[in-house]
């Protein structure tokens, strides 16, 4: 079983690290390599040199240990979301009666007990990102890696979405490594914000985050540490984008 | 904006009216050609080379009254089958090998636009002389004329497969080669879909030019032998039978479609 730890390093140094468990966010200017380097951590490319490591172990390609999710759902429009659910058991040769019930768990999770038959198609962006979801939670993976997943939605449905996550992230004990533009969004998710900066899109900063999350998300988001971090990343990534500007 | 009463409708007929408008318009061009051929016959061009609609129309009755039209028709449809059957496997799977594999498509590419150009019926003496006389050549003209539509169809949608569907299932543990049989096939449904479509009429093209030459039985060979004998209203009865019969292929099939892929 894996614990969950990413490492993404070269012979010299570590770039990054996720520890097992932790909530990761990266925030960059745009076009600086987030996406990229989320693509590196799931193994769809292959580093130019430096490595790839989960659980200290170098990954080879795309691996069940984890699960991504995607600004665009990427869900199979020819299954239900009952079908897309269970699509990473069936591959992992997981009995039909275990996968329904399996599925039917974080179909519910995610609330959309009684689409159970419908088709990515027939559902609106907030739902099809929910089926997303339970489609990767459904194999269980130990280190979710989320691209921009909200990017899309309207403010209150990514809102919704977002304390969905962290629930989710509390209970399941996922590591997650998420993908953002948004610095609220970063700041309000994490543990720690990865700042990168322009180019080439290398490590400019790794920022703790340290707020008292039990009291739900107005509490936080008017608290003074809140405010604090979210101007600090903010300041860090200004920089970045000022003198990508100026070198112009 | 004037009477917030009035739904929105750009189409000037109320509801009811609609859909048997839409029929007279959609069966119109047929009457018109129709009418225009019955006057034609007799006055235009001679009654015994022109027969009348209502002449056909008689001998098509004698056709199916008979039941000698059956053993023809039977034949043509099994060669379409098959024909076309094949076509769209083995279609598929070159179209999908094609756009997933750089040598497979380095392979065929050249080949593929070379010939698409060939009219496949010039091909029928080749297919006889190979053949001979019979289902053999009429069934490989029909599958290759089917086979371009299809091929050119899976080929241009499996390269265009979003690359996230596939990498999706690459992380939830489907290998490399099974992700085309597990994703790019399905995914690229809709389009093979419309590639057979496409493939209908031209099947039925293929079939009646190759059976005109290269069979003793079907559609083509009955338009054929009507059209040596003088039989002309026999030879038009023929042709609107195997019309007739490439519409309902071509009806039925999307009927079918709709019904089998519920999530398009």
């Amino acid at each position: 079983m894996t614990d969950g730890r990413v490492t993404v390093s070269n012979l010299k140094k570590v770039y990054g690290e996720a520890d097992e468990g932790e909530f990761l966010s990266v925030v960059g200017p745009s076009g600086c390599g987030k996406s990229t380097l989320l693509y590196l951590i799931a193994g769809f490319l292959d580093p130019t040199s430096g490595t790839v490591a989960v659980d200290g172990e170098p990954i080879d390609g795309p691996g069940t240990d984890r699960g991504v999710v995607f600004q665009d759902y990427a869900l199979f429009p020819w299954r239900t979301v009952e079908g897309n659910t269970t699509y990473g058991l069936e591959e992992a040769g997981v009995p039909e009666s275990e996968r329904e019930a399996i599925a039917e768990r974080y179909i519910e999770m995610m609330d959309l007990d009684g689409f159970e038959e419908k088709y990515p198609e027939e559902l609106s962006g907030g739902m099809r990102q929910r089926v997303s979801l339970a489609r990767t939670l459904a194999y269980d993976p130990a280190i979710l890696l989320m691209d921009e997943p909200f990017g899309a939605l309207d403010r209150p449905l990514r809102e919704s979405l977002q304390d969905h996550l962290l629930d989710i992230w509390r209970d399941l004990e996922k590591t997650v490594v998420f993908i953002t533009h948004d610095v609220e969004e970063a700041v309000y998710l994490s543990e720690r914000v990865l700042i990168m900066t322009r180019h080439p899109g290398t490590k400019k900063a790794m920022t703790e985050v340290d707020l008292d999350r039990s009291k739900g998300r107005e509490a936080i988001v008017t608290s003074d540490a809140f405010t604090r971090t979210k101007n600090a990343v903010w300041r860090s990534l200004r920089e970045e984008t000022e003198t990508g500007t100026e070198a112009r | 904006m004037a009477n917030a009463d009035v739904p929105l409708s750009t189409d000037p007929l109320p509801g009811v009216l609609r859909a048997p408008a839409a029929i007279v318009v959609q069966w119109l061009p047929l009457g018109v050609v129709t009418a225009l051929w019955e006057l034609a016959s007799g006055r235009v061009v001679d009654r015994a080379v022109l027969p009348s609609p209502v002449t056909v129309a008689g001998a098509i009755g004698d056709l199916i009254a008979t039941g000698e039209v059956v053993p023809h028709l039977t034949v043509s449809l099994i060669r379409v089958a098959i024909g076309l059957g094949s076509s769209v496997a083995v279609g598929v799977a070159l179209g999908v090998g094609m756009a997933r594999s750089k040598p497979v498509e380095d392979f065929f590419d050249a080949f593929l636009t070379m010939t698409y150009p060939v009219p496949k019926t010039a091909l029928v003496p080749l297919a006889i002389l190979g053949l001979g006389v019979g289902t053999e050549a009429t069934v490989s003209i029909v599958f290759l004329a089917c086979l371009l539509p299809v091929v050119l169809n899976a080929y241009n949608a499996a390269g265009d497969v979003d690359r996230n569907l596939v990498w999706s299932a690459r992380m939830m543990g489907t290998g490399e080669r099974r992700v085309l049989w597990k994703v790019v096939v399905p995914a690229t449904v809709p389009e093979i879909v419309t590639g057979i479509r496409q493939a209908i009429p031209i099947a039925f093209v293929a079939l009646v030019s190759a059976e005109l030459v290269a069979s003793n039985r079907g559609i083509g060979h009955l338009i054929l032998s009507a059209g040596q004998l003088g039989n002309y209203p026999r030879m038009f009865a023929a042709i609107v039978v195997i019309s007739a019969v490439a519409y309902v292929a071509v009806r039925w099939f999307e009927l079918l479609c709709d019904r089998v892929i519920a999530w398009t």
